[in-house]
């Protein structure tokens, strides 16, 4: 029969996938992240003008009137201040929608995968490509503000903000599958993520400048929290800054050691995911 | 060649939410697997939906997979389909298999039908050039014409189970695994369809259709295998197991623990 596709002539063999087949099998199949990602975006918006832009109008409202209030509390000139905010809240916006979007990775996506078989790694991967797609609409708001307010700001410095963003998105996918799989088989976990991460919000220096806070609280929520890293790694560049080798460092670790214990994990559990959907 | 080899599969669920007058009633009940209890205080409470199947299908074989509601005919499907990795056991298998248990898996309805094809094809495993050179033959089978570049949620249900069953019906499988036959719309499409559907079987190698419908085994199947309380208590000819089966059915009640 010339219409049944090749099979590779090895003979019987299993169907047990192991968790690095999983993550490499699912990376190379980008025709389908990539088409779930930007499905996932098209639908949120279908029927509306403005589609996607539409988050990032909000967000420029939002800078705008915050903004107005922030400088005036800090005791910043909009033109320094503006920029600061804007470029944090849009790395802010993409590391926490991840985060958040994890918890229901594959609570969601259990109709999928108890139906066909495939790498539940795909999943996570067009989680974290369908927040950069809103990410990169939301670089307008920056772009608008800064060209307004610090038009030097524009500059090859930007550029850096690119290892950054990677960087984001290499955490991103292990934050995904790992929070997925604890969302998935204890529910509790969802809204334990979503209070930190509301909290986090505030005591992560995103409205406030780091240099406001000193002393052992400049310790505790500035130096050692991976969140304001992480962003710092997106938000220096945007505002023509070199990020901290210690940033990268905290980033780099957090990212060695994160996919270290997600790769244990999901080689332990891969297999019983589909049985707690 | 296809091939696909089941040796001593064991399933169980685990049940995380169980009230605790759950675990008071358990075991022996007419449908369903087994529920036991494990763990050090007998506090986790366990669903044994399939234990010690042991099957190999060859090319050619159709096989009617037969018993209870719950006797584990879905769940071996789902084994066979790779979806559940056995607790214990093993699966080993020859050539692509193609579940059928949602004909339009990742279907959106804000999606045109053209979307969900492309959407739906590669969640069953095809690739982008497949599903292109497919797409004439699924459009002239399933006759919607320009609702095709419309929202599914336009079409009426029947419409949205022909794009389903041109779609799947357009793969070529090595084995093919049903739960329950699948046939879609009015009677003149389903005269159509049941032809498109014998050629579809055709092409695979191996069957295995869970089902409750005699006539649908009968007419697809050259074997049947019947099932009860998650194990495979006979298989062989057709009529030879449905006879088995009716007398279990109007036989003394159900053998809780199974037999062999």
């Amino acid at each position: 029969m010339a219409s049944v596709p090749a099979i590779p002539a090895e003979g019987p063999r299993t169907l047990a996938m192991s968790a690095a087949q999983d993550l490499i099998g699912g990376l190379c199949r980008t025709d389908l992240w990539g088409r779930l990602g930007w499905l996932d975006v098209k639908r949120r918006y279908r029927r509306t003008m403005l589609g996607p832009f539409w988050t990032s109008i909000s967000l420029g409202i939002y800078v705008v009137c915050v903004g107005v209030v922030g400088a005036g509390l800090w005791h910043q000139d909009i033109e320094q201040y503006v920029p600061f905010l804007v470029s944090g809240m849009i790395a802010w916006l993409l590391v926490s929608t991840i985060i958040n979007e994890s918890c229901t990775l594959l609570v969601a996506g259990h109709a999928l995968f108890r139906n066909v078989r495939f790498e539940y790694s795909i999943l996570a991967y067009a989680l974290v490509w369908r927040n950069f797609i809103v990410f990169f609409h939301n670089l307008l708001i920056y772009v608008m503000a800064v060209a307004v307010l610090q038009p030097r700001l524009i500059g090859f410095t930007v550029l850096l903000a690119l290892p950054g963003i990677l960087l984001v998105a290499a955490n991103g996918v292990w934050v995904a599958l790992l929070c997925g799989m604890f969302c998935l088989r204890f529910r509790d976990v969802t809204q334990i993520i979503s209070s930190v991460l509301q909290i986090s919000m505030f005591i992560t220096p995103i409205f406030w400048p780091p240099g406001n806070l000193s002393g052992s609280r400049r310790l505790f929520f500035v130096e050692t929290n991976p969140l304001y890293h992480m962003i710092n790694l997106v938000r220096a560049p945007l505002l023509g800054e070199v990020p901290s080798a210690s940033s990268y460092a905290v980033v780099l670790g957090l990212t060695v050691l994160g996919w270290i214990l997600t790769y244990r994990v999901f080689k332990h559990f891969r297999k019983r995911i589909a049985y707690w959907s | 060649m296809a091939k696909v080899i089941v040796e001593n599969v064991r399933v169980d669920f685990p049940i995380y939410a169980t009230q605790r007058n759950l675990r008071t009633v358990i075991l022996k009940r007419a449908t369903g697997g087994l529920i036991q209890r494990q763990g050090k205080k007998h506090d986790r409470v366990v669903v044994e939906a399939l234990a010690g199947v042991s099957m190999t299908l060859e090319d050619g074989d159709r096989i009617g997979l037969i018993g209870h509601n719950g006797s584990g005919k879905s769940t071996l499907l789902k084994v066979l389909a790779g979806i559940y990795e056995p607790i214990e056991g093993r699966l080993l298998v020859d050539g692509r298999v193609t579940p059928l248990f949602d004909m339009m898996p990742g279907l959106d309805l804000e999606d045109s039908g053209y979307e969900n094809i492309v959407t739906s094809g590669l969640l069953l495993g095809l690739t982008r050039d497949e599903i292109e050179r497919k797409i004439p033959d699924i459009e002239e089978f399933c006759e919607l014409g320009e609702y095709l570049a419309l929202p599914v949620r336009t079409y009426s249900s029947g419409m949205t189970m022909r794009l389903g069953f041109a779609l799947v019906t357009a793969i070529d499988p090595d084995v093919l695994l049903m739960d329950e036959g699948i046939g879609a719309g009015d009677a003149r499409f389903a005269e159509r369809a049941e032809r498109r559907l014998k050629d579809f079987v055709g092409r695979s190698r191996i069957l295995v259709l869970a089902s409750h419908s005699d006539t649908t085994v009968k007419s697809m199947c050259n074997k049947a295998a019947l099932m009860q309380a998650g194990r495979l208590i006979a298989m062989g000819p057709v009529d030879e197991i449905f006879e088995k089966y009716a007398a279990m059915v109007h036989g003394p009640g159900p053998i809780g623990g199974g037999s062999n």
